[in-house]
């Protein structure tokens, strides 16, 4: 028997709990309850059957957590391969033995300190442990990039069955912020056996959870919920057998098609779940089928224009390129703010400069995106191994951009399409370049799709991009665009996407041939179009679009956007428009701080203001903090304003080629194990105010992460930051190590914890109580 | 289940280090950021009661995998016979807000972070009435967490494994047994047949009290 005859049934019982029972034979809070496979593996198989006997089909072996992280000293392949052959022992045949996998334990980047790789070893080791069961199950969990790398490292090391379940609580939200539909999406296109949901509630508060999912996906769902919910004085479930199975029913009636118990749950539940499913007909599913891309927490339904944000891409700017060539993450985040502010659903990431590591800077992009935002994103890049790794690291349901209809593309493109279950966009070119006439441009959309369908990617992942070419060079190829853009959308059913900013190209006045053409594409049935959301003139084209459509229904939408156009905005001084700069300063007032210095500027060389009105203005604040006339925060709001007001600076000055003068570099890392970064982060805008390039390594930064860096831009300056009494000994070691490498630098450290004394013991140059201090520090040993 | 209409300010500008009158800016500042914040926040907590008993090796905490080790929670724990164990959070969005505000606004996530930490208190200490109430005959010491006085850190990861509240809150511990959610809390309280005595509380038993912040300016955390 194989999980694909049981398929045939019309349920599938899984068994009931297993800590439960281990529990009631005197296991103790706290333990580790996998070593019983090796010190009691009677009593493991004493429970596998009596879920046998009660009617279980599939039984998971007591492998919930053996995994490196929780076993501490115990092998991994020891403790999950007695358990497997326990399970498979009281199967005997009749019942199929699942390798059970639950969460690591550890939370993954950027909410923990675990990496996404780390967690693919530590699963994989897993799977290779487990080789002997039927079936492999992920269940109990709660972040879906880490459910990603788990089902990644099963597929890669295994041809075993997945079937995977999360935990979610009654807002229809996992505790790290998954959505039902954004789980479905993404294990849907993982190519997984059955997804459902366990654990957390009884079944009756799991059952609209349940018609969500069903609603989602078209493969069999699982339901393996608690025994309701536990008493907190007694810990005792307070559903009852008979209960717990009647209300399965239900579930099973709305078309759930395996059934288990989580906590609370004994071979009773799975007796009477077995005698109310033998009495119940299945019913046929039809899951709607829908274009759809998502974060963890949020889904984007194709059903209606949807904008992407293309901000994110060098081509054509200084600064976005600086920022590349400079490592400066912090640029493309803001990008990805202000886009998403003004209302973009999908951000195109494009990080290609020929002189940078794509592949590298693309994979770092994606992952610090994700930490910060919840669109969805585009996936844009020419390169094949760029598009892989990009895909494996993107927690959701991407979209690709792009693949075109020439063979060799799709040959490389499609099956990572395929392999990572994103959605691709069409260009609708080939190796004869783009075609003039609509009819060619359809035709090869429609290669496009057959192919993909070759493939195994459903229709409603495919999107055509029918080529905006310049009004100015090629006029008559306007209209081919559009009507090649309907046929794609009317005879071949699919979503189409458009790149809209080109059409102007070389001509004056632009934004109103962009708005114009936006327009006319959306009329023609643009699902996708690719804008600066940035421009009023393209965000209001799409919600005006939307409005008259009737999409937007009663103009909420619209409304929610430009209700407060024209109102004053709610300033802190009445006279804004007249507010000097180092009263913006002072004042803390960040937007002020960058329209006043906008001001300036018209009058004045970039370096006078820095160093007649920033720099004084910011001292004036050190003086006033040190003297205990105003307080961290004001210091804090002032380094803010003073950043803002930089930043306008800078822009100006790239603008005319003139790069700004630095003062020297410094390196500032929170320590390996500490992810108390919020102080580092404070130091880091004050320095960059004075003029120093802050080299800025993150959090939980190994040691020798530190000194490549120290020496790598020679610097004479690296702060150090923890917070933890316990990553105090990182410090310590980092130091040691840049000493042993014979960097020549100096070291500031600082951070809660840290004292002069301490400091010194552990080999620091200097400590600084605050951010104002290691700035006078890096006066001193930089400059 | 435990819900935050309003953040504590006062306490979340002291966590900033401000003293005396509080200039406009930061005001408006501290309202924003606590509107946001009070949007994402979802409070949650555990508790579950244990009998306690004393070894030469610490208090074992009966029925599960835990001895508490040291001396400072010895003395916290006199003449108590029962120990409750607690975990509160606001739950990972926080932790994301604030990680996107550092990005575009560091003054604002520098105040955000505080009124986070001010907001996880007062969670405690709801749920510390919630556990009085559990508990109507018996009194109830203060709350004392690992990492405090020589009560070892290192002690959280099976903590948390005891409670189980990887799966009922949501609740994890990193490296440096830094708990994750960010903003989180684990304690333990005594259970005792007779009033405790109000002495314990205070710096004389922080491990912080040589590099306290708050002590260098005179102040007190409020402990």
């Amino acid at each position: 028997m194989d999980f694909k005859q049981l398929l045939k049934k019309d349920f599938i019982i899984l068994d009931g709990a297993m800590g439960t029972m281990l529990q009631a034979a005197g296991l103790e809070a706290g333990g580790i309850p996998e070593l019983l496979n090796i010190t009691d593996p009677e009593l493991i198989e004493g429970i596998h059957k009596k879920y046998i006997e009660a009617g279980s089909d599939i039984v998971y072996a007591n492998t919930f957590g053996a995994n490196r992280y929780k076993l501490k000293n115990h092998s991994v392949d020891e403790i999950i391969g007695a358990g497997i052959a326990i399970a498979k022992r009281a199967c005997n045949g009749k019942a199929l033995a699942a390798l059970d996998i639950g969460p690591i334990g550890q939370l993954l980047e950027p909410t923990g300190t675990l990496k996404f790789e780390e967690a693919y070893d530590i699963f994989k080791e897993q799977i290779i442990a487990g080789r002997d069961a039927d079936v492999i199950v992920f269940e109990t969990m709660t972040d879906l990039y880490e459910l990603k790398a788990a089902v990644l490292a099963a597929r890669e090391n295994s041809d075993k069955p997945i079937l995977c379940t999360m935990t979610f609580e009654e807002n229809q939200r996992t505790f790290t912020g998954c959505c039902i539909s954004s789980m479905a999406l993404t294990l849907n296109g993982l190519g997984v056996d059955a997804m459902g949901i366990n654990c957390s509630l009884g079944p009756e508060q799991l059952a609209p959870l349940c018609d969500e999912l069903l609603n989602w996906t078209d493969i069999p769902v699982i339901l393996k919920p608690n025994a309701g919910l536990p008493d907190p004085a007694t810990n005792k479930y307070d559903v009852l057998p008979g209960d717990f199975a009647g209300q399965m029913k239900t579930a099973a009636e709305h078309g759930v098609k395996i059934f288990g118990g989580c906590c609370g749950t004994t071979p009773d539940y799975i007796r009477e779940l077995k005698k109310v499913l033998s009495e119940t007909k299945p019913v046929k599913r039809t899951a709607q089928k829908r274009a759809a891309i998502c974060s963890p927490s949020r889904t984007v339904v194709i059903n209606q224009p949807r904008i992407i944000g293309e901000r994110i891409n060098p081509t054509g700017k200084k600064l976005f390129k600086e920022a590349l060539r400079n490592n400066d993450m912090g640029y493309i985040l803001n990008q990805a703010i202000e886009q998403t502010h003004a209302g973009a659903d999908i951000l195109d990431v494009n990080v290609g400069l020929p002189e940078i590591d794509e592949k590298d800077m693309m994979v770092r992009a994606i992952k610090e995106l994700q930490g910060i935002t919840d669109v969805p994103l585009q996936i844009d890049s020419t390169i094949p191994e760029v598009l892989e790794a990009a895909l494996r690291a993107y927690n959701g349901k991407p979209i690709v951009n792009s693949v075109n209809g020439e063979e060799k593309s799709m040959e490389t493109v499609l099956p990572l399409v395929k392999k990572y279950g994103a959605s691709v966009v069409g260009l609708t070119l080939d190796q004869n370049g783009i075609p003039s006439k609509a009819e060619e441009r359809f035709a090869i959309a429609q290669r496009i799709l057959k192919r993909a369908q070759e493939y195994g990617i459903p229709k409603e992942d495919v999107y055509i991009d029918c080529l905006t070419l310049t009004a100015s060079a090629e006029q008559e190829a306007v209209m081919e665009t559009l009507k090649a853009l309907k046929r794609v959308k009317d005879e071949l059913g699919l979503k189409t996407v458009l790149g809209v900013s080109n059409i102007s190209f070389g001509l004056p006045n632009r934004p109103t041939i962009n708005q114009n053409f936006l327009t006319m594409a959306l009329t023609y049935g643009l699902d996708l179009p690719i804008i600066n959301p940035n421009a009023d003139a393209m965000t209001g084209a799409v919600r005006a679009y939307k409005l008259l459509t009737n999409i937007d229904k009663n103009s909420a939408e619209y409304i929610a956007a430009y209700n407060d156009m024209g109102k004053p905005k709610p300033t802190v001084t009445d006279n804004s428009k007249d507010i000097s700069l180092s009263y913006a300063i002072e004042n803390g007032l960040k937007e002020e701080s960058a329209k006043a210095t906008a001001k300036m500027l018209e009058t004045c060389d970039s370096m006078e203001v820095v160093n007649d009105t920033l720099i004084p203005a910011l001292d004036k604040a050190g003086e006033l903090f040190e003297k205990g006339k105003i307080f961290l925060p004001q210091l804090i709001l002032t380094a803010g304003a003073a950043q803002a007001a930089f930043g306008v600076i800078r822009e100006k000055m790239l603008a005319a080629d003139s790069a700004p003068v630095s003062k020297g570099k410094v390196v500032l890392a929170t320590v390996k194990g500490d992810i108390h970064d919020i102080g580092k982060n404070i130091v880091k805008v004050l320095l960059e105010n004075y003029g120093y390039d802050v080299i800025d390594l993150g959090k939980d930064v190994p040691c020798e992460t530190v000194v490549e860096a120290a020496i790598e831009h020679k610097v004479k300056l690296v702060g150090l930051s923890a917070l933890m009494t316990t990553t105090l000994k990182s410090m310590e070691d980092t130091i040691k190590l840049l000493r042993e490498n014979n960097v020549d630098c100096k070291v500031v450290v600082g951070g809660a914890v840290l004292t002069p004394e301490y400091a010194e013991q552990i080999g620091a140059d200097f400590y600084a109580k605050d951010a104002k201090e290691t700035v006078d520090i890096a006066k001193q040993i930089v400059g | 289940m435990i819900v935050l209409d309003e953040i504590n300010k006062d306490e979340a500008l002291r966590y900033m280090g401000h003293r005396g009158e509080v200039p406009q800016a930061l005001k408006e500042l501290v309202l924003k950021c606590e509107k946001q914040l009070l949007e994402v926040i979802r409070p949650a907590y555990i508790f579950k009661c244990f009998d306690i008993e004393y070894t030469d090796g610490g208090i074992r905490v009966l029925n599960t995998s835990l001895t508490f080790k040291g001396n400072d929670i010895k003395n916290h724990l006199e003449d108590c016979s029962r120990a409750v164990l607690m975990c509160a959070t606001i739950g990972a969005e926080a932790d994301k807000l604030i990680r996107l505000t550092e990005i575009s606004d560091i003054s604002a996530a520098f105040v955000m972070d505080s009124l986070a930490s001010a907001a996880v208190e007062q969670v405690c200490s709801q749920a510390d009435n919630i556990i009085k109430d559990t508990f109507p005959t018996e009194f109830l010491t203060w709350r004392f967490s690992p990492g405090y006085g020589d009560f070892p850190i290192e002690i959280q990861r099976d903590f948390l494994d005891v409670m189980n509240a990887q799966k009922r809150i949501g609740l994890n511990v990193g490296s440096g047994n830094i708990l994750i959610p960010r903003k989180s809390v684990t304690a333990v309280a005594g259970l005792s047949r007779t009033p405790v005595p109000k002495k314990r509380r205070g710096c004389v038993c922080c491990n912080m009290a040589e590099v306290c912040q708050y002590r260098k300016r005179g102040d007190h955390c409020g402990f």
